[in-house]
This record gives structure tokens, sequence and C-alpha cells, in this order.
């Protein structure tokens, strides 16, 4: 049972990596560790798997054996399918760094997360009307407002995953729902908003797409 | 049924994110019980209440682990026969006081250079602390009845209480000599032991990890960052946060990045410090060395120790 445990573990790490699964849970500098570990833990049990089972008297196994080998079964099984907005309700959305970005791309490249730091760092919207946006992101629904375009920040597992979202003016029409991927065209414009002016995406032209194969960004 | 998925996506990334660490530390358990077997220098560490948590701070910088890792090397420590302080003092304090963590909190505030100090200093304290509180206890009632059986077999006989012993002469006993220096174990042995170590914690991180990814889930992180700028309620939100959020002392300083702005600077110490010592993930990991009256005087003597130093540093620098 020692190897069996071992090596399930082992399948567990390494079919989240070679299946893309990790790109939904991990920031991307741990990837090749947990590929490594995966290896290294079926290596593991191939090495002992003879020498058990060649034994003459078994030991019993634990039970929190079988405990964990169920759930490392039911991960293989069960593949993450996290709701995003879901997880960006519970958050705060709150960068509170990059006071100065050290480059700057033309508009039309830059992504959401970068007009997101810009807008922190140099928070004039008068200074971006009328500039192109092109952005993807998943629509997040807000508490007494239109539902934002937004993405989620990981540092290192999505138990620290950060919304930053970006307030966008939807076409006429019914407003998209929750969680769906969209890619937006249109022009940074300024609006009032609680007595106060923000920026604000004027869509002019969405497409819906799948979720990107790396939804998170670093 | 939205939530249960993205409760089931958190578990696995904490999961899959601890398990590397996980084998990184059992790894270097197993070789250390390869390279020197009956651990006679680990007998020869500090029995001295301060210079005994002190010396297994100390080993943190030479064992880069964060806190995942560090439980199979506590438990090695303790097996091995090192005195309960060295051993405590390396469990508690070495998570902050390993060159990877600090690098991580250097670059993630290198504006702010006391908390480079401060944290560090902050974890050093707590260590000690908890080390001497959890020296009241006796062993038998600190550590798990499996892992003190393997530590009686490294230990001389003279040095275990008669109470405590399962064999040997009941009487007046002459100091022991150490027995002969054991052999080598085959390799194949040393591997056994390791996977079994190792599938033991897997377990117990598995439980950790239901338990935080559940609270996370139902707990809408903003309800405890929404008290940020009262002294004493924003260290109380952030301790409890540390507790729920279990990552690793490795990449914290860049979650607490995030908040940093929002919150007294005590309540960012406060995360700093307590969060690699107690939190959902370890307090299941703790279950393979302490007793649970031991994991509860832990938590509770932290958390006093965390809440005094985060009012103390709200009140240098408000």
């Amino acid at each position: 049972m020692r190897s069996l445990a071992l090596a399930l573990w082992g399948l567990v790490l390494l079919v989240s990596s070679l299946s893309g699964r990790l790109d939904l849970l991990l920031s991307g500098a741990f990837h090749p560790l947990v590929a490594l570990s995966g290896v290294l833990l079926l290596g593991l049990a191939a090495l002992q798997l003879p020498a058990e089972f060649g034994a003459r008297r078994r030991q019993p196994t634990p039970r929190s054996w079988w405990l964990s080998a169920a759930v490392a079964l039911l991960v293989l099984a069960i593949a993450p399918n996290p709701s995003f907005s879901d997880l960006a309700a519970n958050r705060p959305a709150e960068l509170g760094e990059e006071a100065e970005l050290s480059f700057l791309l033309p508009p039309a490249q830059r992504s959401l997360t970068d007009w997101v730091r810009l807008l922190r760092s140099q928070p004039d919207p008068s200074l971006y009307a009328g500039d192109p946006v092109r952005i993807s992101g998943f629509v997040w629904p807000q508490a007494g407002d239109r539902p934002q375009l937004a993405r989620l920040l990981v540092r290192c597992c999505l138990a620290d995953a950060t919304p930053v979202g970006l307030p966008l003016r939807w076409p006429a029409g019914p407003l998209p729902k929750a969680d769906q991927w969209l890619a937006v065209q249109g022009t940074m414009a300024v609006e009032e908003h609680n007595g106060q002016s923000r920026s604000v995406v004027v869509a002019e032209r969405i497409r819906p797409i799948p979720r990107p194969r790396r939804p998170l960004e670093p | 049924m939205e939530r249960l998925a993205t409760a089931w996506a958190i578990f696995q990334g904490l999961l899959i994110e601890a398990l590397p660490f996980l084998l990184i530390g059992v790894a270097i358990a197993s070789l250390a019980r390869w390279l020197s077997p009956g651990g006679r220098w680990l007998q020869r560490l500090p029995r001295h209440p301060l210079l005994g948590p002190l010396t297994g701070a100390a080993l943190g910088f030479a064992l880069p682990a964060c806190e995942c890792g560090n439980v199979p090397v506590a438990r090695r420590l303790l097996a091995g026969g090192a005195p309960v302080e060295t051993a405590l003092g390396f469990l508690f304090a070495a998570p902050v006081l390993n060159p990877i963590v600090l690098a991580s909190t250097w670059a993630a505030f290198p504006n702010q250079p006391w908390l480079l100090a401060a944290r560090p200093g902050g974890a050093l304290l707590l260590a000690l602390l908890l080390a001497c509180v959890l020296r009241l206890l006796p062993e038998t009632a600190l550590l798990t009845p499996a892992l003190l059986e393997e530590r009686r077999l490294s230990q001389p006989l003279a040095e275990v209480g008669l109470l405590e012993r399962r064999t040997g002469l009941v009487g007046a006993v002459s100091p022991a000599p150490l027995p002969a220096k054991p052999s080598r174990p085959p390799l194949q042995e040393v591997l056994q032991h390791g996977s079994h170590e190792f599938l033991d914690l897997a377990a117990l991180l598995v439980l950790g990890c239901v338990i935080a990814a559940t609270v996370q889930t139902l707990l809408p992180r903003s309800w405890l960052l929404a008290v940020g700028g009262a002294p004493t309620l924003s260290v109380l939100s952030l301790m409890l946060l540390a507790v729920v959020v279990s990552v690793c002392s490795s990449v914290d300083a860049f979650l607490a990045l995030g908040f940093a702005a929002q919150i007294t600077p005590g309540a960012l110490l406060a995360f700093l410090v307590l969060g690699p010592v107690v939190d959902l993930k370890l307090l299941g990991l703790f279950r393979v060395l302490l007793q649970p009256r031991a994991i509860a005087l832990t938590a509770a003597a932290a958390s006093v120790a965390v809440l005094v130093l985060g009012q103390w540093v709200n009140l240098l620098l408000l």
C-alpha cells in the first residue's frame, strides 16, 4: 500500500502539471517544482514496490493513508473549476504597490492588469480619455454598480488571488453574466461616480472568448 | 454548487503547492538520518532554556524550508534525541529565519527597512517564548506517544525518568555509557522510513487544507480587512487572516503587500509573524509532533504574544 499511495500522490502532482491544471491553481514559479516532485514520488514508489510485495509479512496500513489515497483519487478525477467572480468577491481589490511603472506600453497593447496598474499609479482620468482599449477578462458583478471586467493576480496559489477590475460602460441590452470571459474593444472615457471622476472603458465591440489557458496573472 | 467548486479549487491549490515543500522537508530529515545515524550530535545540542531555542533558530539558516517542510525536520530532531528546547526553537523560528523567507520579505518591502529587522526579531522572540511555555509541560504531555517512543530509543537510559521507561532496570542508575556507535542504516530502510513519514504528513496536510479552503470560501476576506485602521482590531483581524489563509511563509510577504497600505504597521507585522507559526494547515501537521493540549497551548500563547507585539509596534509607529 505504501508504494501505491506514494505513486498516487506522484500521479496527482504529475497529472496536474502535464494537463495544464496548475495554470488554474498556482503561480508559474512553482510549476517546475511540482512536476519534479511528482517524478520523484513516482520514482520512490517504483524503487520500493519490489521489496514491499516480496515481503513475507505485510505491515497493516494506517487508516489515514486510505483516506488520503481516496482524496488523491478524487483530485485526479475532479478537475478544479473555480468560479472567478466568486473568488474575486471574497477578496479585497487592493494592489497597494507599483507606485511607479517601469515602462509603459502603447494604449492598444496594454492588458487589463497594465491598465489597472497605470490608473492606480497615475490616477488622473483626463490623461487617458480617448485612448484605444483592447482588453480581455471575466465579468465581475459589483454591488450597486455595473459589472466590471476583471482578472485575478496570484502570487502563490488560488488562496491568495487578488482581483483587479476596470469599470465598463456596457452597450445597451442585457448585461453579461458573471464569470463569462469577454474580449472588449473600446475607448477610455471619464465619468462621474459617487461624486468623483473615474476612468471607464466605453465598450464598442464585445466578443465572448473561452477561458484563457493561463487565466491567472502574476 | 459554485461555492463548492471554488472551495475544491482552493483546496487543490493549497495542497499541490505544499506537497513539494513537504517532500523537501522529509528528504532533508531522511538525509540527516542516513548521514548521521543515531544523531549523536543532536544530543550534544545545548539544553539551556535560552541557548537551546537560539541554536534551533540558527539551524533554520542551514535548512531553508518553509513551515510545511519544517515539521518533518523538527520531528527528526526530536526523534534523534535533540533537546526539546532546541527542536522547538527550530520548529517555530526557522520558517521565518531562513534565507528564502528573509529575501522574499525584503523583495516585497524594500522601502520598509524596519520590517526586515522586526519580522525575524519578532519570530525569534515568539519562538523563545513558545519554547519556554511548552517546556513547562512534561515530555509525555508534550510529544505524541509514537514520537516519544522513537525518542527514547536514542536517549541514554539515565536521562529517562523511571515512570517514562518501558524497559530497563529499576533502581539507582549510574550514568550509562552511550551505546556503541550505530551503523549507517541501509538505504532501502531510510527510503521506507521517509515514505512512511511523507504519507503520514500528507494525510494531515489534506485535513488542514480542507479546513483552510472551507473557511476561506465561507468567510469573505473583506470582512477581515474592514477594520484596517483601528489599531487593536486591525491586529486581531490580520492575525485571524494569517491563521485562515495558511499560505507558505516564503510567499506570505507578497500576499501582505496586497493590503499593506490599508492596515496599521502592527497588524502587518502580526500577520507576518503569526502565520508561519500557527495556521489552519499547520495545525494538522503539528499532530505528528505534539499532543492536542500542547497544540492548543501553542496557539493560545502565540496569539497573545503576537497581539502584544502588534500593539507595541502600533504604539511606537503610529
